[in-house]
């Protein structure tokens, strides 16, 4: 018979939490986070540059708010179109090296060469080459996401099981029926995987980009509050990335649940 | 050589059984000719060895073989997915070369795609072969009783038990309308259970639709159940050893099959042949 999930009515799930409790056990955990934070940092006497106390960081970033704000769609925009520029460039470089056995000769080994080295050490030459506007923070974005996109796509043209293939030649499909209708979408988990990796790789790049030259931007504001000793500044833009990456992450999650039939190859 | 007397056997059982897809004696749809195939340049191996065979419209074949026999290569060589060495293969009088439409062809993987429902998987063989969607489409939903999937249309593979896995990759098969099915273990990665009862409606399709069918087993009852002849292979190198016609009524339902004192010999004949006793 049918092993489709049916609803238990009445729910007898292993857990036996309702969700109200679960919000309340989530927030009450949050709640003792800030209050450990706030009154931990008073009672050891640790000093206000050193580690301020939430409500200090809280009410920085209050009073700052246009400038953390602006600063948050400088750093998501640069994050966002180098992102984009990654997955199209992966997605192209990861056909490229799947269909031509010239590139995966040559451009193949180049990309693993890259994709192990440090793009830290890179990111300079970003500066050099592109200045200290949005475009080197892009290139510096693109560097850090590419590379996972890349070997992902790769990754997922070559999963296809061997007896799908041959199930597909049985059939008489042309090489273009196949690509599409079966390489593409059994590539489709492992790319999202990679997607998955490269989003907050993304973030990284374009912080690291603005920390080295920028004159705006979430990496810039606390390269900036560093220099003038406003710790609570700092730690107020640290929340605002967190803030992004946690969107941009939940974005990439919901957008990957398209396809569902991860771990489901051949059957 | 054996032609003429497998003629007399065939007109013979034809006046026995009037409901018994008679087979066209002479039509030849798939003819195997001295084939050897060999593997690999540095240690070949020989895996088939100058087999022949011959099977008719409307026939029901087995090949039954041990594992590794080169079974499922004579088969693959047979739909144009491997080549050989020597011989010569003809499917509807042509010579094999590559895939060809008149050839559909069950894997014992039923092989769906997740990403589709069953109706999609079933469609999926035919649209690739560029047929009319919506005569295709009719076609499928009028194969969805017979197969026993109805209500089960729009359910994903991975919801769907082994058996009625299979059952829809044979349905995405029949789909395409060949006149010539073969099959390479379908039923192998099955329970006993569900193995016979696969069996019983694959026979009731095959008296429906009448097509050739040449089956690869390693079950004795399964192929003396299911065909008209029965092939032996030897050990590899795969050679064609016996050739041995299933004398039973049809059409034949399992409980008065089993009952049927021949069917024991023949099971006793095959398994002495093949050494299991």
């Amino acid at each position: 018979m049918s092993t489709q999930a049916i609803p238990v009515p009445g729910g007898t799930s292993p857990s036996t939490t309702s969700s109200i409790n679960k919000f309340i056990q989530i927030t009450l955990f949050w709640i003792a986070i800030a209050l450990i934070w706030e009154f931990g940092v008073k009672a050891l006497g640790i000093r206000a540059f050193v580690l301020p106390p939430l409500s200090k960081v809280l009410s920085a970033g209050w009073q700052n708010l246009d400038l953390i704000f602006d600063n948050t769609l400088v750093t998501g925009t640069e994050v966002l179109i180098g992102f984009l520029v990654a997955t199209v460039a992966g997605i192209l470089l990861g056909l490229i090296i799947y269909f031509s056995e010239f590139a995966r000769r040559t451009l193949y080994p180049l990309v693993t060469a890259l994709q192990s080295m440090p793009k830290i050490a890179l990111a300079p030459l970003m500066i050099v080459w592109f200045g200290y506007g949005m475009s080197s923070k892009v290139a510096a974005t693109l560097l850090f996401a590419l590379f996972p996109i890349v070997i992902a796509t790769l990754g997922g043209l070559s999963s296809v099981s061997a007896n799908l293939e041959e199930h597909f030649r049985a059939l008489g499909a042309s090489r273009w029926e196949t690509f599409w209708r079966l390489r593409v979408p059994a590539a489709l988990p492992s790319f999202v995987d990679g997607v998955k990796i490269a989003m907050p790789l993304a973030v990284i790049g374009a912080i690291v980009g603005e920390f080295i030259g920028a004159e705006e931007g979430l990496g810039h504001l606390i390269t900036m509050a560093t220099s003038s000793a406003r710790t609570d500044l700092m730690f107020a833009a640290i929340l605002a990335i967190t803030l992004l990456a946690m969107l941009l992450h939940w974005i990439v999650e919901r957008a990957g649940m398209l396809v569902w039939w991860r771990g489901m190859g051949g059957q | 050589m054996g032609r003429e007397n497998l003629t007399v056997v065939d007109s013979a059982l034809h006046e026995r059984m009037d409901t018994s897809p008679a087979p066209h004696p002479g039509t030849a749809v798939i003819q195997v000719e001295n084939v050897s195939k060999i593997y690999g340049s540095k240690n070949p191996v020989r895996a088939v060895d100058n087999a022949s065979f011959v099977v008719h419209e409307g026939e029901f074949v087995s090949i039954l073989g041990p594992s590794g026999c080169g079974k499922s290569t004579l088969l693959r060589i047979v739909a144009g997915l491997h080549s050989y060495e020597s011989g010569v293969v003809k499917v509807a009088g042509h010579a094999v070369k590559g895939t060809n439409h008149e050839v559909g062809v069950v894997f014992q993987t039923s092989n769906l795609l997740p990403w589709l429902n069953v109706t999609d998987n079933m469609m999926l063989g035919a649209t690739v072969r560029g047929a009319d969607k919506d005569a295709t489409s009719a076609k499928v939903k009028g194969l969805i009783p017979t197969l026993g999937l109805s209500g089960f249309e729009k359910h994903f593979p991975h919801q769907l038990s082994g058996g009625m896995r299979q059952r829809a990759a044979i349905g995405q098969i029949l789909a395409l309308d060949p006149s010539i099915l073969l099959m390479d273990e379908p039923f192998g990665a099955l329970d006993a259970l569900t193995r016979d009862k696969l069996n019983v409606e694959l026979l009731r399709i095959w008296q429906e639709h009448r097509k050739s069918v040449l089956l690869i087993t390693h079950s004795i009852q399964e192929a003396v159940f299911l065909s008209d002849r029965v092939l032996v292979m030897s050990e590899r190198p795969g050679r064609i050893l016996h050739d041995i016609r299933i004398d039973l009524p049809r059409p034949r339902a399992p409980a008065s099959i089993k009952a049927d004192p021949r069917f024991g010999q023949y099971v006793a004949e095959l398994s002495h042949i093949m050494g299991v006793v």
